[in-house]
């Protein structure tokens, strides 16, 4: 692994999978597909995060509370969030993309721009790069993030696996800024490229809504009588500076086009080394074992580690009279805990321990998975990786009653209307389901 | 496997209970069902009720009781259908 200076690129495919979380969902149960479906919020139990179709036919939106929600549409079916889950599936995502650049730049769950730059001695036209992109990222399992999860089972089934009818939009144009809003005007499936030089035609057209505002000046350009970038654009720009200041300078430069900001890639990082050298060479394997942990703790600490699982694992052992020892590991599903980077290494020290006394232990890391599973894209902080790990338990034990009792037993305790003078509608059980 | 329950399920929903009155219409009996009745020892708050008079009225008298062997419950009359209900106190 090389380090590599700077990975930017100019030129970005934008691929977006809106409502990731929810089809992530239906992917996995597509039984929820036909269901007017919602997930609650990971930080906030009493509201909605992703609303289906389905339930937004009905007037349900994202940020009601459940008891609004359940009065719009008393079918609602509401999910619980997985935020692991979510993050598992959009690292695949993100590795798939790696495969057709390296410049990939996560920016939240189920959207990632792919620096392009380059490419085009590789695939050809970005018509060419844009079909690389959805093919990779059928293979690595998102053509079962199809549009038609949303719909009755009978069209799942022909939709299932065919690319075609992928959720992925993929916009490319030059920029992030440009790719993002061809990216929201594609067909789910299909691409929107917009060719460098156009960019100030092509934007024109869009809504106001495209460009990143607050509410508050959204309305008032609204009251203004602009409702697209050409409006936007139509009007001096100092005009739209003395209104709305330094934002109001760069709304007006990204609608002409004018702003092109490049995508950034990460840096994967090179081998993380841990070592220890004991006081008198050890030879007890449960010592070695221990001392394992602490080597393996100890790379996962390395700063260089963060925003990365573990993928091949490498343990060697300077043993007395100058003998030496190796184990490797390629961990199928990359991770980055202890437990799981440890175990496949302390089954082998048991199978085929080291010939003599160790001196010096060293653990190594040396290749890496975009994303982790403890929410470096998602939830970035401890806390909330602790959460997720407290509900994988939970998960973990809720199926195994399942499988035992054969029906739900499990609930979760939601508050509906905590203020209602009617006992029986404060708080109600949905089932808790793995 | 779905077996149905998708719904929400209340929490603390009402069972339905018969009681006998007192001449002043004070729970003095409560049977949750047949061979099951428990006498009331004591009363404690009593209250009224009128909620949702813009969609299905709601009318209910409370009143909270502390049955023989020392548990406590919440009874209440709905005063439109006269029906009589358990539930769990907040």
């Amino acid at each position: 692994m090389t380090r590599t200076p700077r990975l930017t690129s100019d030129t970005a495919a934008c691929c977006w999978i809106p409502l990731f979380a929810l089809r992530c969902e239906t992917a996995r149960r597509p039984e929820l597909a036909s269901l007017p479906l919602a997930l609650l919020a990971p930080d906030d139990t009493r509201r909605l995060w992703q609303v289906a179709p389905l339930a937004r036919r009905a007037g349900v939106k994202p940020g009601m509370t459940v008891s609004q929600a359940i009065g719009l549409c008393p079918a609602l079916k509401l999910c619980e969030p997985d935020p692991v889950h979510y993050d598992e599936q959009f690292a695949r995502l993100v590795a798939a993309l790696v495969t057709v650049s390296p410049v990939v730049e996560p920016v939240e769950l189920g959207r990632a721009y792919v620096g392009t730059d380059g490419l085009e001695r590789l695939y050809g036209s970005p018509q060419q790069i844009v079909k690389e992109i959805q093919m990779r990222s059928a293979e690595c399992g998102m053509r079962n993030f199809s549009e038609g999860s949303f719909a009755p089972r009978a069209s799942l089934i022909h939709s299932a696996f065919r690319i075609p009818h992928s959720a992925l939009r993929v916009g490319w144009g030059r920029g992030k800024f440009v790719s993002w809003v061809a990216a929201t005007r594609a067909k789910p499936g299909e691409a929107v490229i917009v060719p460098v030089g156009g960019e100030a035609k092509f934007l024109a057209s869009q809504r106001l809504a495209v460009l990143p505002l607050d509410p508050d000046t959204h309305r008032r350009l609204l009251q203004l009588g602009v409702k697209t970038l050409g409006a936007l654009v139509a009007l001096p720009e100092e005009a739209v500076v003395s209104q709305f200041g330094r934002a109001g300078r760069r709304l007006w430069r990204l609608a002409a086009g004018l702003v092109s900001e490049p995508v950034v890639g990460r840096v994967v990082p090179e081998p993380i080394v841990a070592a220890l050298t004991f006081f008198t060479p050890v030879g007890d394997r449960d010592l070695l074992a221990h001392a394992l942990d602490k080597l393996v703790d100890r790379a996962l600490g390395d700063p260089r580690r963060s925003g990365w699982r573990v993928q091949v694992v490498r343990v060697h052992a300077e043993l007395e009279h100058g003998a030496s020892w190796l184990v490797a590991a390629t961990l199928k599903d990359p991770a980055a805990t202890r437990e799981r980077i440890a175990a496949p290494l302390k089954t082998q020290l048991e199978r085929s321990p080291p010939a003599g006394a160790v001196e010096r232990l060293v653990v190594e890391f040396t290749a890496f998975a975009p994303g982790t599973a403890e929410l470096q894209l998602f939830a970035r902080d401890a806390g909330a990786a602790a959460r997720a790990g407290r509900r994988r338990a939970l998960q973990s034990a809720a199926r195994e009653i399942a499988l035992r009792i054969r029906r739900p037993m499990l609930y979760h305790v939601i508050e509906v209307q905590p203020w209602s003078r009617l006992p029986e509608r404060r708080y109600a059980l949905i089932d808790f389901e793995p | 496997m779905r077996n149905g329950t998708d719904r929400l399920r209340a929490l603390n929903a009402p069972q339905r209970v018969r009681v006998e009155l007192d001449e002043q219409r004070r729970p003095r009996v409560v049977k949750r069902e047949a061979g099951n009745e428990k006498r009331v020892e004591s009363f404690g708050e009593n209250w009224r009720m009128d909620d949702e008079w813009w969609r299905q009225p709601i009318v209910r008298r409370y009143v909270e009781v502390v049955l023989e062997g020392g548990g406590r419950v919440v009874l209440f009359e709905d005063l439109i259908t006269g029906e009589w209900f358990a539930q769990m106190p907040a």
